[in-house]
């Protein structure tokens, strides 16, 4: 099942980040193609405009978590100030890579859809918790991640953890080490209609191949 | 009417607390227990929590215990992981 119709349909149909004002999370192999041919796709420097919005926003964010916490008090703003703009100059910083955006309309979606899972997986052990004979089947299983590195896999291995009977236990290389209570239930479906999810999410690419 | 709900919610999250407990004492092995801890008692915290927002009544006040909750749930999913990553290496991965 997909989760909401994805933004574009083909990788090859995205603008350089260039003209967009806001660069794209590529999958590696393309971000590499993207290398060999910089005719076609040149490494736009983050443009200043795009950087000045992402700063802002950031300072915005963090200034209602602080205005939150002290109950907006004028006189905390003596240590919130400093902390809000030391923190919103943290991702200077940090390395560039990482950089992702979300789609609003699927936050909203998979907000909805992570509440009713986790609910589903609280009831689900619980109920293994209470049964007087336990019904378990424990094992480990893994998965091949397709998701880019950063953000959308460090939210999809997050997830697998709250879903009913799965637990992420490791990640070796490109596949994540998948513990179940339960052997017998159908991960991969599971998991590919998380990764959709994810793809959703964070306004991806769907895999081609994927049309449940 | 008000309080009535929000005590519903806060004896409900605590019967997923005990759940998580109860696996956590009854389940096999540290993989199941993890299983336990971070499901169970992460729905038991969130229904806790929104309990005690709708008694205090202040918006900062449910602002702040919904961001308590938040930095909670991500914190313990991640520690899962941790946790099961570290009792695996410490195995020596031998359930490949």
């Amino acid at each position: 099942m997909r989760a909401t119709p994805p933004l574009r349909l083909h990788a090859s149909a995205q603008v350089p980040p260039a003209t967009r004002g806001e660069p794209q999370n590529r999958p590696p192999n393309e971000a590499a193609t993207g290398q060999h041919v910089p005719a076609l796709r040149p490494p736009a420097p983050p443009g200043r405009r795009e950087s000045l919005l992402r700063g802002a926003l950031s300072v915005l964010v963090l200034s209602v978590i602080w205005g939150g916490l002290t109950d907006w008090r004028i006189d905390a703003l003596v240590f919130g100030v400093p902390a809000i703009l030391l923190a919103a100059a943290l991702p200077l910083l940090l390395s560039r890579g990482a950089r992702w955006r979300l789609s609003p309309h699927g936050a909203i979606i998979f907000a909805l859809w992570f509440a009713v899972q986790s609910v589903r997986g609280a009831v689900d052990v619980a109920l293994r918790a209470f049964a007087p004979r336990m019904p378990l089947d424990p094992g480990f299983r893994s998965y091949a991640l397709s998701l880019p590195e950063g953000a959308p896999r460090v939210m999809f291995i997050n997830t697998i953890t709250l879903l009913p009977g799965t637990l992420s236990a490791d990640i070796i290389g490109d596949r994540v080490i998948i513990h179940m209570l339960d052997r017998r239930s159908d991960l991969d479906t599971a998991l590919a209609d998380l990764e959709a999810r994810i793809r959703a999410l964070f306004a991806l690419p769907q895999d081609k191949e994927f049309h449940t | 009417m008000l309080e009535l709900f929000a005590a519903t919610l806060i004896t409900l999250g605590t019967v997923f607390f005990i759940a998580g407990t109860v696996g956590l004492l009854r389940f096999p092995d540290i993989y199941c227990r993890l299983h336990a801890l971070t499901k169970a008692d992460g729905l038991g915290l969130a229904l806790v929590a929104f309990g005690v927002a709708i008694l205090a009544a202040t918006p900062g006040a449910a602002f702040r215990i919904a961001l308590i909750w938040f930095f909670i749930a991500v914190s313990s999913a991640t520690c899962g992981h941790l946790i099961a990553r570290h009792a695996r290496l410490a195995e020596g991965g031998r359930h490949d």
